[in-house]
């Protein structure tokens, strides 16, 4: 099985080639080409030259149902699925097996159930697919794919959101399916997770082809340095700033809470402290970050900024207070996808301003392309729809359009998720550069040698509480996961 | 290089085929009548020059939907839908001809005059139907109810209150400054024309001069992210309801004036449709986000254009709204993405043949 095509727009002399049986990890940064890729492969995006061969037959497929019906699906980084229907339905929607005329639900649930154990999945499948977790859901739209006959499987950013269980579940999965013959490629930022389960690795960059490895026939560092273009030791290289003990609290936080979602949760933050949130998904970070911009109203105790007490009815008391925040999830809460990036970093700086006291335009178009540069934004201009960007720019949107307000205090709520490893630095070295600048930031991330390299103290989150408070200078990542697993100990870790 | 990229997305847009679907429902009118497009200067009997012929008369009987469309945009940019317009338009023209006939309603002496300070006329249908927009604003936009839902309640309402402020009567009126503003012309073009060059110019400058069309497109697209990024988007959207029910008691006065009369049941029957059709053909998405001012303006032309070649041609009275449907079905399946994909795409495969000749 060989598909190939150079000389597609946006993706320039590109050829890839899948064989049956492996698993094909395609690595890039965010704008590289995978996309690009993907979509010509399933029939998104037509390609303005080359060719692609299906089996050694050549196929061009018009859109992503005939490249379903030609064997090649896809599973999405978010779950398409209606999760108000049951697994059983999920997997066998618009094409229910009929029986006299009617949908034949004995057979449907019986092959989603056969299709799930073979994924080692023993669940109810006529279940709603919401009463199960997202790893559950992304496994079903796995067996959907590989159920319409696929030969070819892509799978687009499949762990971002799923525990390290569930991603050696996961693999388990994929190996099997590997083993039956299928075709796999793999899009991720997790490099290790590349290396565990891999045969062959291309890698992307400006969308050109770098380079096609062997997995054991390169080194990780090897491998990054091809993807970035550049050298890595650079990034690795951080420095975070000292601790200032001594400098004035910026915000204050005693016993907020909101009742079955976070109790009592007391925190402070010095100027030019970068604080870290560390815990997991679902841990209480993301609803702490919001009661404390005010996205969320906070039910119990209080908040205050230097000495003033602070009461918050909406994001905009918070941004007026001098902060900022990013939330967690980009595509909901972060940017407004049909405007120009230009609109989308200037927003916010409007939104203080009110609609009466526009920012003339000549000065949005300096905002923008001076954050463009500082951010190195990947685009050709400011006008172009920042739903049009990759991942990790239209993070660095955001990020411009908070560090256009010129904020205090930053809350950024996996600011590096689902991005890749360049971006990932750069968006780590802005923070540390923010607090030696005497701005105070809250990084919040599921990544604890992330979290471990930035942050001066860490707040350790568990179930739905503040579990504990470490230094971030002194601890280890063993010492943040012994207090997230344990109940009893590490409570007092040192302060 | 630029400049061809950016005419093929204008040639994609809703906007391009808004104009052209307009431009072939003139040329049909022309093809059947020649004297379609016809414009001349008339004089009155009265002296004063007038222009006439069916292209003003399409852009004066235009006036009342575009004027309710130029809000109706908004609010639709904003994912909302006002379906009330319609009955305020009654509403404004109940209130103006309660206080053109005080002498009827209250010192019942009957007699062809006003005894009420003329600007009272204009004022106050207009500041009700600001109210009443207000009323639907703080519904939607702090009460969250749902759009369709909360205007609704004055859809059913209004034709209510226009009832009771006239004690269910319907009153006529020869008093002159009132009938001027539907019937009069300044400098031979229709007032209506020019009090609708106003508005649209009016709220185009308050739009992109001012942050609130970014604001509106920014809650339309993506409120969630719009509240974190600090927008009110509840203000926003009082704004927008605000605004529709001051144009909606603009449109009012128009139609009460051009039949010197209120009709509570009738005044405004199906502009609230009419108002929404024109701001879908516009181009702007039913679910919110990007709106264009202009399209609703090609829209609302278009819906009136339809409505005088059918009435020009004698399509008998009953079926009417049939012909209007069917044209605006053409438009719509002209505008829709497939089709409009499929024709760009042939073009461009025309043009990539006829380049390839060009340069062999």
């Amino acid at each position: 099985m060989e598909i190939s095509f150079p000389g597609v727009k946006a993706l320039d002399q590109v050829d890839f080639t899948l064989r049956r049986g492996e698993v094909h990890a395609l690595l890039g940064e965010n704008g590289a080409g995978k996309s690009t890729l993907i979509k010509v492969l399933t029939g998104v995006h037509r390609p303005d030259a080359g060719t692609m061969l299906l089996s050694g037959q050549p196929i061009r497929p018009g859109s992503t149902q005939e490249a379903q019906k030609m064997g090649i699906s896809t599973v999405y980084q978010e779950v398409n699925l209606c999760h108000n229907l049951t697994v059983a339905e999920n997997i066998f929607i618009g094409r229910q097996p009929m029986k006299r005329g009617r949908i034949d639900w004995k057979t449907i649930n019986r092959r989603a159930r056969e299709l799930m154990l073979r994924m080692g999945m023993d669940i109810d499948v006529t279940q709603p697919l919401s009463a199960y977790s997202i790893a559950i859901q992304q496994m079903a739209s796995i067996a959907r794919a590989v159920d319409i006959n696929a030969q070819v499987l892509i799978l687009d950013e499949p762990t971002s959101s799923l525990d390290d269980n569930e991603v050696v579940n996961l693999f388990a999965v994929m190996r099997e399916l590997k083993a039956q013959g299928l075709g796999i490629i793999f899009i991720t930022h997790f490099l290790d997770q590349v290396f565990a389960v891999s045969d062959r690795l291309t890698v992307l960059r400006n969308g050109r082809l770098v380079g096609e490895y062997e997995a054991g026939a390169i080194s990780k560092l090897e491998l990054v340095t091809n993807m970035v273009g550049k050298d890595m030791n650079v990034i690795y290289n951080l420095q975070k700033a000292p601790r200032p003990d001594e400098a004035p609290v910026v915000l204050e936080a005693s016993g907020i809470g909101i009742p079955g979602k976070v109790e009592d949760i007391s925190l402070n933050i010095r100027k030019g402290e970068l604080l870290g949130f560390a815990g997991l998904l679902g841990s209480g970070r993301t609803e702490t970050a919001e009661m404390l911009f005010g996205v969320v109203p906070v039910h119990q105790g209080s908040i205050s900024i230097g000495e003033e007490p602070l009461s918050l009815r909406a994001p905009l008391d918070a941004i007026r207070r001098g902060m900022a925040f990013c939330p967690e999830d980009r595509k909901r809460d972060g940017i407004i996808g049909d405007l120009s990036i230009r609109e989308n970093i200037a927003l916010a700086v409007q939104a203080t301003r009110g609609f009466m006291h526009p920012l003339p335009q000549k000065e949005q178009q300096e905002l923008a392309q001076r954050f463009i540069k500082l951010l190195s934004i990947a685009t050709p201009d400011a006008d172009k729809k920042v739903g049009e960007l990759s991942g990790g720019n239209q993070q660095k949107v955001i990020l411009a359009r908070w560090m256009a307000t010129n904020p205090d205090l930053l809350i950024l709520d996996e600011p590096t998720r689902g991005i890749d490893i360049g971006a990932k630095a750069e968006i780590q070295r802005l923070m540390l550069e923010m607090c030696k600048e005497g701005r105070s930031v809250i990084f919040i991330s599921s990544e604890l040698d992330e979290i471990i390299r930035c942050a001066n103290r860490i707040i350790v989150m568990r179930d739905l509480a503040k579990a504990a408070e470490v230094d971030g200078d002194t601890c280890t990542q063993a010492d943040i996961l012994a207090i997230i697993a344990n109940e009893g100990e590490g409570e007092e870790a040192a302060v | 290089m630029k400049k061809a990229i950016a005419s093929g997305n204008f040639l994609r847009s809703k906007l391009f085929w808004a104009i052209v679907a307009e431009l072939l429902i003139l040329l049909v009118g022309f093809i059947l009548r020649p004297d379609f497009l016809s414009i001349q200067l008339r004089t009155l009997s009265d002296g004063t020059t007038v222009l006439f012929g069916t292209p003003v008369d399409i852009l004066n009987r235009a006036s009342e939907i575009t004027i309710i469309a130029m809000g109706m945009t908004l609010v639709i940019a904003l994912g909302g839908t006002d379906i009330s317009v319609g009955a305020l338009v009654a509403v404004s023209g109940a209130i103006a001809l309660k206080f053109l006939r005080w002498d009827v309603l209250v010192y019942n002496t009957p007699g062809d005059y006003t005894v009420q300070p003329f600007y009272l006329v204009i004022l106050l249908p207009l500041l009700a139907c600001t109210l009443m927009g207000l009323f639907n604003g703080a519904l939607i936009g702090k009460l969250k109810i749902q759009p369709i839902i909360a205007t609704l309640i004055l859809m059913v309402g209004g034709r209510g209150i226009a009832q009771i402020v006239t004690d269910g009567k319907q009153f006529t009126t020869q008093y002159t400054p009132f009938k001027f503003i539907g019937n009069g012309s300044i400098l031979g073009l229709p007032l209506p024309i020019i009090i609708t060059l106003v508005v649209v110019l009016g709220v185009m400058l308050f739009v992109r001069r001012t942050s609130f069309g970014m604001f509106v497109e920014s809650v339309g697209i993506n409120p969630n992210a719009s509240r974190v990024s600090g927008l009110k988007s509840g203000t926003i959207i009082l704004i927008a309801y605000v605004l529709t029910g001051f144009l909606s008691g603009i449109s009012g006065l128009i139609y009460a004036s051009r039949i010197s009369s209120n009709d509570s049941n009738n005044a405004g029957l199906g502009y609230e449709m009419d108002a929404i059709l024109a701001v879908v053909i516009g181009g702007t998405s039913m679910t919110g986000g990007k709106f264009s001012l202009t399209g609703t303006v090609v829209g609302s032309l278009i819906i009136r254009t339809i409505t005088t070649l059918v009435l020009y041609f004698g399509v008998v009275s009953e079926a009417i709204m049939a012909f209007k449907a069917l044209i605006i079905a053409v438009v719509i399946v002209l505008q829709s993405e497939p089709v409009r994909n499929a024709i760009s795409r042939r073009r461009d495969r025309i043009r990539t043949q006829m380049g390839g000749e060009a340069r062999a």
